[in-house]
C-alpha cells in the first residue's frame, strides 16, 4: 500500500513530461499552418451559414468540417433522410423543426461563429453513416469543439420528442449557447376561419331571399350528432396522442386495426366505433320511424325491422370488439 | 290479441301529442285520466303515481346496494386518498364545530407551510355530512362520523336518481323520466364516484348540478321567481360542495344566448335569468374558496355577458312596444345585439376553447398535471365500459330532442354537446357527461318502447271493442291500426330485443361495479388458487405503526399521494400532500428521492424530516408502488432543479428504465431505490427465482449490497408493501478547534478537487485528512 502510492508520484511527472514534450514535437511546426486552416475553416462555415441557415453536408466536407479536429466550433447535425423514395415521414416533421431552430439561432442577436447547423443526407453521405455506424434516422448529434462526441452528445429523440423546444435545450445543456425559439406565427388557422366565415356569410347572402335553411332542424340535429360520434369515439384522444392509422405487423405483414389493450387505440378502430355508434343511433332513430310514420304497411315493418336489426347486430358487434380489447370481460350476445 | 290491437291506436294519438306539444305529456297524463272513474287506485294518475313511486324507491333500493361492494367485502372503511382529507375535515368539523372548522389552519399539512384549509376547500361535503351526523345524534340515533361519511355517496345516489327523473319529466314525460331515474341509478359512469366509502364532493355535486338543472328548466317553463329562487339556492350548494359549478355558471348563459338566437325570448327567461344571475351571483360570493372569483376570472364572465344582453335585449324589446318607426328600430336592433353577439362569443371563445386548450397546454407542460391519470383524454374503451348501451343510443335521444324542439330540449341538446366535449377532452369528466347520456338514453328507449310496448294500454283505452273487423272500419282512414295487427309479432320482438339490451346493460353495471369501482385501495385482497382470500392490510398496519410509535409531532416525508393518508389515519405531520398547490414544495421532495442519499439527506435536515415512507410492490407484485411513480419524481423534480435532476440519467443508454444490473447507477444509487430495496436483496421469495426478485417490474435487482448511510429502517410492513426509515440526526461532533469548521460537510467535494487540482487551501487539505481518516 505504502510503496504503491509513494511511486504513483514519481512516474507521473515523468510520462507527463515525455508526452507533452512529444506533443510538441509533433506540433510545433505546424501551428501556424493549423491555425490559418482554422480561420479558412471559420470563413466557409459562416459564409454557408448566411447563404442558409442549415448547411448541407456530404461525406467529404462532413469529414473535413466536423470530423477533422481544427475546430473551435460546435456543430450541430441533423442525419436524415429526406428524398421522398425514403418515406420518412418523421423526417420531414424533424427537418421542420429544425429549420425553426436553426433559422432562430440565425437570426437572432447572439449569432455567432460558435455554432453551426449542418444536415447530412442519407442519400448524400451513405459513407458517413456506416462510418457513424448509424442505422436509423433521423438522429441529432453534437460535435464539440473539443474532443470526441459522448454519448450525451447525441440526442434521445425516442423519449423527448423533436420539438424545436427540446432540441435548444439540449443544446443550451451541451454548448452553453442559449437559443430563443421563434416560431414563424402560424396563420393557416386563422385564414382557415376566414375563409370558412366569408364563406358561411357568402351563403347566407346567396339565399338572403330564402333563409329556411337555418330553421332546418334536420340539419342541426345532424351536425349535433356529428359532434357526439366525434368525441365518443375518441377522436380526441387521437388528436392529442396521434396513434397510428392502423399496425402493420413486420413479421407476417398482418394489419391490425384494432388495438390489443384497452388504453389505447388506433385510428381506423376509431373511425370503426364511431360508424357502429352511428349505425345503432339510426337503428333507434329507424325504429321510431316505423312506429310513427304514416305510410305503407309493409314498408314500414321492413323500416322497423333493418332498424332492429341495425341496433341489435351492430351492439353485438362493438361488444365483441369491446371484448376483445378488455381482457376477461365475461359477456356477449350474439357475436362471440 | 284485441288490447295488443287497440294499444298501437292510442299509442299513435299519444306520441304525435308529445311531439307536438311543448310541455312533455306527463302532466298532461297525471291531470287528465281518461276513464269516468273516481277514487284511488282505479283512477289511472293514482296508479301512476303510485307505480313511479314504487319504481323510484326501488331505484334508490338498487342503487345504494350496488354501491355497496366495498363495505361488504371488507368493511365499512373510506376509500383511496382524497375522501381520507374530506373525513379528517368532517371530522374536525363536527369536533370543534362550525367556526372552528372555517377558520381551520392546518399545521399538520405541507410542513413547513401549513394549509389554511377552511379557506381553500369546498366545504359543502363536509357540512353535509356534519349535518346529518348532528341530526342522528339529535335523535339519539348514535352514529359515528365514519359511517356517515362512508354512507353519504349511496344515500346521494338516490337523490340523483330522483332529481333526474324530475328533470326528464320535464324535458320529455314520465316514462322516460321513470327510465333515466333507473339508468343513473346504476350507471358505472356515476357509480364510479360514489360508492360507499368515496366520500368526495363529486358524490353530493351531481345531485346538485341535476337539481339544478331541473330547477333551472322549471323557472324557464313556467318564468316565476319563486323556482328561479329555488334555483339559485340549490345552485349556492352546488358552488358549495364541487369546482364542477363553473359548468352551470356556462351552460345555463349558453342556453339563454342560444334561445336569444332562436328568437325564443319570453318574460319567463328574462325573469328567470336575471334573477338567477343576481342572487346566484350573491349567493355563490359568500363561499371563502370562491370569493371574489365570479367577477374576476374569465370563465365566469360569459354569464355576465349574458346577463348584459338580455338586459338590452328586453330593453330593446320594451322600445319596439313604444316607438313607432319600425324600420329604424330593427336596425338599431341588429346592431346592437350584433355587438353584444361579437362581444359575448369573444368571450365564449375565451371559456369554451380556451380553457380546456390551457388545461391541454398545462397537461404537456406542468408534469404534476400529467402525472394524474385523471386528467387523460379519453378512448372509445373508457366510453363504452363507464356507459355500455347508452353511449350508442342516446344520440337517437338527442335526435329526438332536436327534432322537436322547444325551450327546455334546446338545454338539453346544449348540455349533451358541452359534456361530451369536455368528456372527450377528460377522462375525469365523464362524470358530467353520465347524467345527460342517462336522460337521452332513456327518452330514446322510452320512446320505442311507447311504440312498441302495448302492454299498458288497457287500462287507458276502455275495452269497447272486441272485435279487431270492427275497430278496423271504424278506424278505416287510418293504416296504424292495420299496422298494429300486422306488427304485433315484430312488435313483440323488438320489445323482447330491447328489453335484453337493457338486462345486458344491468348486468354490465353490477360487473363493473364489482369488479373496477369498489376497490378501497386502502386494504388490498389477494386470491389463492382456490379462490379463497387474502387481505393485505399493509397500508393501515404501518400508518397505526407511526401512530403509535412515534413522536406526536414527527415530521413524515412521502410522495404526495400518501399525505392524506398519513394525515387521516397516522395523525402525523406531512411535507406534500394530495392537495397539489405547491409545485416547488413537491419538487423538493421530488429531488430528495432521486438524488443519493447524502445528498438527500442536507435536503431532508433543512425540512425537519424525522421518517420517510414509501411503497413497495415489488414482494408481492402491487404495480402501484414508487418505483413505477418514481419518474414522475424525476421529471417533477427536474422541473425545478434542472441543474441536480436529469431525467436521462435514469435511463440505461438504451433509453430503458430497469432496475436490474443493467439499470443506470444514478438510479441504482438513489435514495428511492436504496430504501425500497433495502436488505430486499437477502429475500428469496420462491425457489424458482434467485433471491432479491422484484415481482412488480420482473427483474433481480442490480444492488443487492445497500448500506444505509444516514437513515435507518424504522419499520416494514407484512408483506413490505410500507416501509418506513428514521432519518438518523447528525453524529454529536468532535471538538473542533479548526476555523474552517463548516468545510467538514463538504469534505467529499473538496478532497476531489484537492484530488485534481494542484494545490489546495491548507484548511481543506486538513479537513481531507480528517474525513479519510
Amino acid at each position: 500500500m505504502a510503496s504503491a502510492s509513494t511511486g504513483f508520484p514519481f512516474n507521473l511527472p515523468v510520462s507527463s513530461l515525455l508526452l507533452v514534450l512529444l506533443l510538441c514535437l509533433q506540433s510545433g511546426g505546424g501551428q501556424k499552418k493549423k491555425e490559418n486552416m482554422l480561420a479558412e475553416k471559420v470563413d466557409q462555415m459562416m459564409e454557408w451559414s448566411s447563404r442558409r441557415s442549415v448547411i448541407r453536408m456530404n461525406g467529404d466536407k462532413f469529414r473535413r468540417f466536423v470530423k477533422a479536429p481544427p475546430r473551435n466550433y460546435s456543430v450541430i447535425v441533423m442525419f436524415t433522410a429526406l428524398q421522398p423514395q425514403r418515406q420518412c415521414s418523421v423526417c420531414r416533421q424533424a427537418n421542420e423543426e429544425y429549420q425553426v431552430l436553426a433559422n432562430s439561432w440565425r437570426y437572432s442577436s447572439a449569432f455567432s461563429n460558435k455554432l453551426f447547423f449542418t444536415v447530412v443526407d442519407y442519400d448524400e453521405g451513405a459513407d458517413v453513416f456506416q462510418q457513424l455506424n448509424m442505422n436509423s434516422a433521423p438522429t441529432f448529434m453534437h460535435f464539440p469543439s473539443k474532443g470526441k462526441p459522448k454519448r450525451a452528445d447525441t440526442f434521445d429523440l425516442q423519449r423527448i420528442g423533436f420539438a424545436s423546444e427540446q432540441l435548444a435545450k439540449w443544446i443550451a445543456d451541451r454548448t452553453d449557447v442559449q437559443i430563443r425559439v421563434f416560431r414563424p406565427p402560424n396563420y393557416s388557422g386563422t385564414i382557415a376561419l376566414a375563409l370558412l366565415v366569408s364563406l358561411v356569410g357568402g351563403l347566407l347572402y346567396l339565399r338572403r331571399n330564402n333563409l329556411e335553411f337555418i330553421y332546418n332542424k334536420t340539419g342541426w340535429a345532424m351536425a349535433a350528432l356529428c359532434v357526439v360520434f366525434a368525441m365518443t369515439s375518441g377522436q380526441m384522444w387521437n388528436h392529442i396522442r396521434g396513434p397510428p392509422y392502423a399496425h402493420k405487423n413486420p413479421q407476417n405483414g398482418q394489419v391490425s386495426y384494432i388495438h390489443g389493450s384497452s388504453q389505447a387505440q388506433f385510428v381506423a378502430e376509431s373511425h370503426i366505433i364511431l360508424l357502429l355508434n352511428a349505425a345503432i343511433s339510426m337503428g333507434m332513430v329507424l325504429l321510431n320511424e316505423a312506429a310513427s310514420s304514416k305510410g305503407d304497411v309493409g314498408k314500414r315493418r321492413i323500416i322497423c325491422l333493418v332498424g332492429l336489426g341495425l341496433v341489435v347486430f351492430f351492439f353485438s358487434f362493438l361488444l365483441s370488439i369491446f371484448r376483445s380489447k378488455y381482457h376477461g370481460y365475461p359477456y356477449s350476445f350474439l357475436i362471440k | 290479441m284485441a288490447e295488443h290491437h287497440t294499444a298501437p291506436d292510442y299509442k299513435h294519438k299519444a306520441s304525435s301529442n308529445a311531439a307536438g306539444a311543448l310541455s312533455g305529456n306527463g302532466r298532461a297524463g297525471s291531470s287528465g285520466g281518461s276513464g269516468g272513474l273516481s277514487g284511488g287506485l282505479t283512477q289511472p294518475a293514482g296508479w301512476q303515481s303510485l307505480l313511479s313511486f314504487t319504481i323510484l324507491f326501488l331505484a334508490w333500493l338498487a342503487g345504494f346496494s350496488s354501491r355497496l361492494f366495498a363495505v361488504i367485502r371488507f368493511e365499512s372503511i373510506i376509500h383511496e386518498f382524497d375522501p381520507w382529507f374530506n373525513y379528517r375535515s368532517t371530522h374536525h368539523l363536527t369536533t370543534n364545530g362550525f367556526y372552528e372548522f372555517l377558520n381551520w389552519f392546518d399545521e399538520r399539512a405541507w410542513y413547513p407551510l401549513g394549509r389554511i384549509v377552511g379557506g381553500t376547500v369546498y366545504p359543502g361535503l363536509m357540512l353535509t355530512a356534519g349535518l346529518i351526523h348532528y341530526v342522528l345524534n339529535l335523535l339519539n340515533v348514535t352514529v359515528h362520523i365514519r359511517d356517515v361519511c362512508v354512507f353519504l355517496a349511496p344515500v346521494f345516489s338516490g337523490l340523483t336518481s330522483i332529481s333526474t327523473f324530475l328533470l326528464t319529466r320535464e324535458l320529455w314525460n314520465q316514462g322516460a323520466g321513470l327510465l333515466a331515474a333507473c339508468f343513473i341509478a346504476i350507471v358505472p359512469g356515476y357509480i364510479s364516484r360514489s360508492v360507499a366509502g368515496s366520500f368526495d364532493n363529486e358524490g353530493i355535486a351531481i345531485f346538485a348540478l341535476q337539481f339544478t338543472y331541473y330547477l333551472w328548466v322549471k323557472s324557464v317553463k313556467t318564468g316565476s321567481v319563486f323556482w328561479a329562487i329555488a334555483c339559485c339556492l340549490s345552485y349556492f350548494y352546488m358552488v358549495s360542495a364541487w369546482g364542477g359549478y363553473v359548468f352551470i355558471i356556462n351552460l345555463i348563459p349558453l342556453h339563454v344566448f342560444v334561445l336569444l338566437l332562436m328568437q325564443r325570448f319570453s318574460r319567463r327567461l328574462y325573469i328567470a335569468y336575471s334573477t338567477f344571475y343576481i342572487v346566484g351571483l350573491v349567493l355563490s360570493m359568500q363561499i371563502p374558496f370562491v370569493g371574489f372569483q365570479p367577477i374576476r376570472t374569465s370563465e365566469h364572465m360569459a354569464a355576465a355577458g349574458v346577463f348584459a344582453l338580455l338586459q338590452a335585449y328586453a330593453f330593446l324589446q320594451y322600445l319596439k312596444d313604444r316607438l313607432t318607426r319600425q324600420e329604424f328600430q330593427t336596425l338599431f336592433f341588429l346592431g346592437v345585439s350584433l355587438a353584444a353577439g361579437v362581444v359575448f362569443f369573444t368571450v365564449i371563445y375565451l371559456t369554451y376553447t380556451g380553457e380546456p386548450y390551457h388545461h391541454l397546454y398545462a397537461k404537456i407542460h406542468i408534469p404534476i398535471i400529467a402525472s394524474v391519470s385523471e386528467h387523460q383524454p379519453t378512448t372509445w374503451v373508457s366510453f363504452f365500459f363507464d356507459l355500455h348501451i347508452l353511449v350508442c343510443t342516446f344520440p337517437a335521444g338527442l335526435w329526438f330532442c332536436i327534432k322537436n324542439i322547444n325551450d327546455e330540449r334546446v338545454f338539453v341538446a346544449l348540455y349533451a354537446i358541452s359534456a361530451v366535449y369536455f368528456a372527450g377532452v377528460m377522462v375525469r369528466l365523464m362524470l358530467t357527461l353520465t347524467p345527460v347520456v342517462c336522460m337521452l338514453s332513456a327518452i330514446a328507449f322510452s320512446n320505442v318502447f311507447e311504440h312498441y310496448l302495448g302492454d299498458d294500454m288497457k287500462r287507458e283505452k276502455p275495452p269497447a271493442e272486441d272485435s279487431s273487423d270492427e275497430d278496423d272500419k271504424r278506424n278505416s282512414g287510418n293504416l296504424y291500426d292495420k299496422a298494429g295487427k300486422v306488427r304485433k309479432h315484430v312488435s313483440d320482438i323488438v320489445t323482447m330485443l330491447m328489453l335484453m339490451l337493457l338486462m345486458m346493460f344491468a348486468v354490465h353495471c353490477t360487473w363493473v361495479t364489482s369488479n373496477a369501482y369498489s376497490s378501497p385501495s386502502v386494504v388490498l385482497a389477494s386470491y389463492n388458487h382456490d379462490g379463497s382470500r387474502n387481505i393485505l392490510d399493509d397500508f393501515r398496519e404501518a400508518y397505526y405503526w407511526l401512530r403509535q410509535n412515534t413522536d406526536e409531532h414527527a415530521r413524515v416525508m412521502s410522495w404526495w399521494d400518501y399525505g392524506y393518508q398519513i394525515a387521516g389515519m397516522a395523525n402525523r405531520t406531512t411535507l406534500v400532500d394530495n392537495n397539489t398547490w405547491n409545485n416547488s414544495h413537491i419538487a423538493l421532495v421530488g429531488k430528495a428521492m432521486s438524488s443519493n442519499e447524502s445528498a438527500a439527506y442536507e435536503i431532508m435536515k433543512s425540512l425537519d424530516v424525522d421518517y420517510v415512507l414509501i411503497i413497495f410492490g415489488g414482494v408481492i407484485g402491487y404495480s402501484g408502488d414508487d418505483i413505477n411513480k418514481f419518474l414522475w419524481m424525476v421529471r417533477i423534480a427536474e422541473g425545478e432543479h434542472p441543474k441536480d435532476i436529469r431525467e436521462s440519467d435514469y435511463f440505461t443508454p438504451q433509453g430503458e428504465f430497469r432496475v436490474d444490473k443493467a439499470g443506470s447507477p444514478t438510479l441504482l444509487n438513489c435514495l428511492m431505490y436504496k430504501m425500497s430495496y433495502y436488505r430486499f436483496g437477502e429475500m428469496q421469495l420462491d425457489f424458482r427465482t434467485p433471491p432479491g426478485f422484484d415481482r412488480t417490474r420482473n427483474a433481480e435487482i442490480g444492488n443487492k449490497d445497500i448500506r444505509l448511510k444516514h437513515l435507518e429502517e424504522a419499520f416494514t410492513s407484512e408483506h413490505w408493501l410500507v416501509r418506513i426509515y428514521r432519518v438518523k440526526k447528525e453524529d454529536n461532533r468532535q471538538g473542533l478547534d479548526h476555523k474552517p469548521r463548516n468545510l467538514s460537510q463538504k469534505q467529499k467535494y473538496i478532497s476531489k478537487k484537492l484530488m485534481g487540482g494542484k494545490c489546495a487551501p491548507r484548511g481543506a487539505w486538513l479537513a481531507w485528512r480528517r474525513g479519510a481518516l
